[in-house]
């Protein structure tokens, strides 16, 4: 019970940091807004008050290679959660383990390859 | 209440409150917001039962890994949710879907309330650790079923979104 409570103190600066955070933004904003005169017009109101009118949609599409990419990462991001414990408990485990590691990291390769051969790496 | 049942009811109501904005909100980008916030309650969670390895591998893969999959899946795609027209749901249809919502709760309630949870004992400690040494010995043949899984998931999805290019250009 002891570690129990040393474990929820020792997070206690998370909730600190927690609540700054949302408060920083949230004071900030409100007494800005209470403090600023509010006197709006159509100059004002322009996304860029110098330069150029913005023109075209914001919502624009992207290619499909963006996705190519952020599926790759997820799959190495979820791999690098693997290697996490392994390399922690790496003393205690030993070749039996460095092996099954090997293999893990072979089987990924082979599909870091396809997708190579596939030309998905490839920014054309 | 004790503190750590607080602690849990605020993280609770944060998580639902993500999945209620995350099926309210208008526009997709506010709906990938809403929906940080529940699965970064969730890792809060996580904390709270002590699994500090999971609450990480949540906020490392959900909050950042799926979210952007889905961001760059949301830019893939064409949304107008500004002109969408909204349908009209009749009073009739409103009764009914609180209807079962509510008798939905009560029949969970009363299923879960003569439940006695035997409070487990909690492991402090280097959670990491354990994992690896169990992970890496009694569930060696899960663990290389994972990768294999990871495998699938990464040609399925090169296949797919390849193929589409490769006829789009042809």
């Amino acid at each position: 019970m002891d570690a129990l409570n040393t474990y929820f103190n020792s997070y206690t600066i998370v909730g600190v940091f927690l609540v700054i955070g949302i408060l920083l933004p949230l004071v900030a904003w409100g007494i800005g807004a209470l403090v600023q005169p509010h006197e709006p017009n159509e100059e004002k109101e322009k996304t860029y008050e110098s330069g150029l009118d913005p023109f075209h949609e914001a919502t624009v599409k992207f290619h499909v290679r963006y996705y190519h990419i952020a599926i790759l990462f997820v799959i190495f991001d979820v791999e690098t959660i693997f290697l996490y414990p392994w390399a922690v408990a790496y003393d205690k485990l030993g070749l039996f383990a460095l092996i099954e590691m090997l293999i893990f990291v072979t089987l990924l390769l082979i599909g870091l390859l396809y997708a190579w051969k596939k030309k998905v790496l490839k920014w054309m | 209440m004790s503190s750590s049942g607080i602690v849990f009811s605020i993280i609770a109501i944060c998580a639902i409150l993500g999945g209620l904005m995350m099926i309210t909100l208008k526009k997709v980008m506010h709906m990938t917001v809403a929906m940080i916030l529940t699965y970064f309650s969730i890792a809060a969670l996580y904390v709270l039962l002590t699994a500090e390895f999971v609450a990480v591998a949540q906020v490392l893969v959900y909050s950042g890994g799926i979210t952007i999959l889905m961001v760059f899946g949301i830019m893939l795609t064409y949304h107008k949710a500004e002109n969408r027209d909204e349908e009209k749901v009749s009073s009739f249809r409103k009764l009914i879907t609180f209807l079962s919502v509510a008798t939905l709760g009560i029949v969970s309630y009363f299923l879960v309330a003569p439940v006695d949870f035997v409070a487990e004992e909690i492991f402090v400690g280097d959670h990491t650790k354990a994992i690896g040494e169990i992970l890496y010995t009694n569930y060696i043949i899960p663990f290389e079923l994972v990768s294999i899984l990871l495998l699938v998931a990464l040609i399925g999805a090169v296949l797919l979104a390849k193929k589409d290019k490769e006829e789009a250009n042809e």
